[in-house]
């Protein structure tokens, strides 16, 4: 599956024309339009057509699409599912997700839905929201459940409750879930994406937290508020040593490419696949930051 | 299709409409309330009756407040509306979709 | 923000209720209107009401966004929206507001229209159906605009002799009569059993029709008035508000140019209701106030005093003040009527 930048997944409530509207302008890389906990149970109609209108005609950019359909056991789930690939959505999001089981009964509505709208077959993605003691224990499985997977999110506040607790500013209580599903997320070659941060008064907080999951490996952070795509953004932006160094191990490459060798060497020191990998996922952050330009080379801020 | 009850959907917060659908004998008949009456009013007329019509529905008396909607915005609570209208919310007509 | 439901009818959550409106001015919180409320919604940031609002009935009431709130008129416009949503889900689509005349164009942005206006508050409605299918849905008859039209607002709780007075009088001097019968139930006789004591009463006279009044002839004494300060006066507003309603919403569009109300030795409440309307009516609409009548020896015919005698079981004082229609259906539910009575404290 293509690789791409995972940095920041925007919250969209499902039934607010102004945020579903404007979800585009501010360059998140997802949006997840959301249909569950933010739309009230008379509403649950309502915000399914309004998010399957505005992604027939609004352009969101470059932001991948997710919708949060309501769970698997509500009535509203199979109608939103249905309604979200008639749309042509790019990655279903399955909240409170304990098994595997369920992510595959996901795929099937998902598959149905792909049948009756003639959409491609396997063109749906989808991914897990982690909510629960039991789902945390159950994300090895969760994550391989099928080709489709994208990623792992974790969702805090339920989580917390599950495990009798509730949030700290040390994140303490979150330690064994983030590990647990980062490893499950990697050993799966998909997506982990961390839990929102509510409190928006509190933009040390923010930074602390978002700090921390940058350093533990998450791709990024789901966010309530647009206002905290920048400060996540800042957190994952290369440093100028870690981009020139990509642009070493990029040069490298084209050289080996162009001798038509299978190795690719620097500084007389073969370059193992892990550090071309770093590599070039340094190159990504460090485009969408706009740190380096059009030639290749690293712009001083 | 014959409206069953009166329905109310979307709200009225910026760029949304509240929709208000009610049994009508006389076609559709609506009742605009837009600041963007004059540029736009007839272009939201247009996608209430359009939409409307996708579900068969001819006689409607329609309230519509709105506040700054787009096309897809005024096309969704019309059609939330009128699924509410004929009781048909757990059965979304995919055609129209 | 985080929007939640609160239950009132708590004391906890009414104290912190009221706390927040007492701030935003709102100061009235007598039984009487606080009752009413169904549902109330309250918009919180850290635990501390920001903005509320309520249901009661049809009427939206206790409306208040905290001042100090960023985007004020937008959290204005979801709590309305949230109200006017929470209302349809129960199945109302047809809304009152009562309010200062400052907030007047806040809720037309949302899609309310004044029905009337006076110096202390105002009524709007929205929703459907509306004031304009309520005059569309009511007969009409040929000419109507070169007619002399006249119009007759009563609760007839029951209809008496002294009703019949009032429309025959009307009825001599017009070329048509409407008499509107007050919808609200909040009376010993019901709006069914009212309306149709009052067509029967006024059967023979052809050119007299008789209506509901629906939501625009209510008892205006239960208008709210929650959002007045307490020293203003509750009575003459309630009255000059209903007076502008009908001289604006009900006698123009009806070509309505005189109204007959009963003159009134007794209560101090309806005798603010004339003056008012005296003061508000004319000169589009003039006001007819005609002598109370009276049987024998200044014995003056009332629904009090009709009423008085149901409850006090004596059946021959009641048939000195009403018609026969209302006699007889009097005496056929003699006892269900005076159950009512004992039952509550139906007026």
């Amino acid at each position: 599956m293509e690789e791409r930048l995972r940095r920041t997944m925007m919250f969209v409530p499902g039934n607010n024309a102004g945020m579903v509207k404007d979800a585009g302008i501010y360059g998140a890389d997802s949006i997840m339009f959301d249909l569950e906990d933010s739309v009230s149970m008379s509403e649950k109609d309502a915000a399914r057509m309004l998010v399957y209108e505005a992604l027939q005609t609004q352009d969101y950019g470059d932001s991948e699409l997710v919708v949060r359909v309501n769970g698997i056991d509500t009535p509203y789930f199979k109608n939103d599912v249905y309604a979200m690939v008639k749309a042509g959505i790019e990655v279903v999001r399955l909240p409170k997700v304990e098994s595997a089981q369920m992510m595959l009964d996901l795929v099937k509505v998902v598959e149905e839905a792909e049948k009756k709208f003639d959409r491609k077959p396997g063109s749906t993605h989808v991914m897990a929201a982690i909510e629960s003691a039991k789902g945390v224990l159950n994300a090895p499985e969760i994550a391989a459940s099928t080709d489709r997977m994208i990623g792992l999110a974790l969702s805090a506040e339920d989580y917390t409750t599950d495990m009798k607790t509730h949030r700290y500013p040390d994140g303490a209580e979150l330690e064994f879930a983030r590990n647990m599903i980062l490893h499950a997320a990697r050993a799966a070659g998909i997506a982990a994406f961390d839990t929102v941060f509510t409190n928006m008064n509190d933009i040390e907080g923010f930074q602390r937290e978002t700090e921390h999951i940058h350093e533990l490996g998450f791709d990024g952070k789901s966010l309530v508020n647009p206002r905290q795509i920048d400060w996540v953004n800042k957190v994952y932006e290369p440093t100028k040593k870690e981009i020139e160094n990509a642009l070493d191990v990029e040069a490298a490459i084209e050289e080996a490419h162009q001798k038509g060798s299978g190795v690719i060497s620097m500084n007389g020191q073969m370059v193992d696949r892990p550090v071309v990998l770093r590599a070039q996922r340094v190159i990504r952050l460090a485009k969408a930051s706009n740190l380096i330009n059009e030639e290749g080379e690293y712009i001083e801020k | 299709m014959d409206i069953k009850k009166t329905a109310l959907a979307g709200t009225l917060e910026s760029s949304d409409i509240q929709i208000t659908l009610s049994k009508g004998d006389n076609g559709v008949n609506i009742d605009l309330d837009s600041s963007v009456e004059e540029l736009y009013g007839d272009q939201i007329r247009k996608v209430i009756t359009d939409t409307l019509a996708a579900y068969g529905i001819k006689n409607a008396n329609v309230k519509a407040v709105d506040k700054g909607a787009l096309d897809c915005v005024v096309k969704a609570r019309t059609m939330a509306a009128a699924q509410r209208a004929l009781e048909t919310t757990d059965q979304p007509d995919w055609e129209v979709f | 923000m985080e929007i939640r439901e609160i239950n009132i009818h708590i004391k906890r959550n009414f104290n912190k209720w009221q706390k927040f409106l007492k701030k935003t001015g709102i100061t009235t919180f007598s039984p009487k209107e606080t009752d009413q409320v169904e549902r109330t919604f309250v918009w919180e940031d850290d635990g501390e009401i920001m903005a509320t609002g309520s249901i009661a009935g049809n009427v939206l009431k206790y409306i208040a966004v905290c001042s100090k709130v960023k985007g004020h008129g937008e959290t204005f416009n979801q709590l309305v929206s949230k109200l006017v949503n929470e209302a349809a889900t129960m199945g109302r689509f047809h809304l009152f507001v009562f309010t200062k005349p400052q907030y007047v164009q806040s809720f037309g942005y949302v899609g309310f229209h004044v029905l009337a206006q006076v110096e202390d508050g105002a009524i709007l409605e929205a929703g459907t159906p509306d004031v304009h299918d309520y005059i569309k849905n009511l007969p009409h008859f040929a000419d109507q605009d070169n007619s002399r039209v006249a119009g007759v607002v009563m609760n007839a709780n029951p209809f008496t002799n002294g009703h019949r007075y009032l429309v025959e009088q009307a009825s001599r001097e017009n070329d048509h009569v409407y008499v509107f019968v007050v919808s609200q139930e909040a009376s010993l006789f019901t709006f069914a059993e009212r309306f149709k004591l009052v067509k029967e009463g006024c059967r023979d006279l052809a050119n007299v029709t008789v209506v509901p009044g629906d939501s625009y002839m209510v008892s205006y004494t239960t208008f709210p008035a929650y959002f007045l300060k307490d020293n203003q006066d509750v009575a003459h507003f309630q009255a000059a508000l209903d007076a502008q309603l009908f001289k604006q919403q009900v006698a123009g569009p009806l070509n309505i140019t005189r109204r007959y109300v009963g003159s009134e030795p007794f209560s101090k409440t309806t005798d603010i209701y004339n003056q008012e309307l005296t003061r508000v009516l004319p000169p589009d609409v003039e006001v007819k106030i005609i002598e109370r009548a009276s049987n024998a020896n200044d014995d003056v015919i009332s629904a009090t005093k009709v009423r008085a005698a149901i409850a006090n079981d004596e059946l021959a004082v009641v048939q000195k003040y009403v018609p026969q229609s209302t006699l007889s259906f009097v005496q056929n539910n003699w006892s269900d009527l005076r159950a009512r009575i004992k039952e509550g404290s139906l007026e």
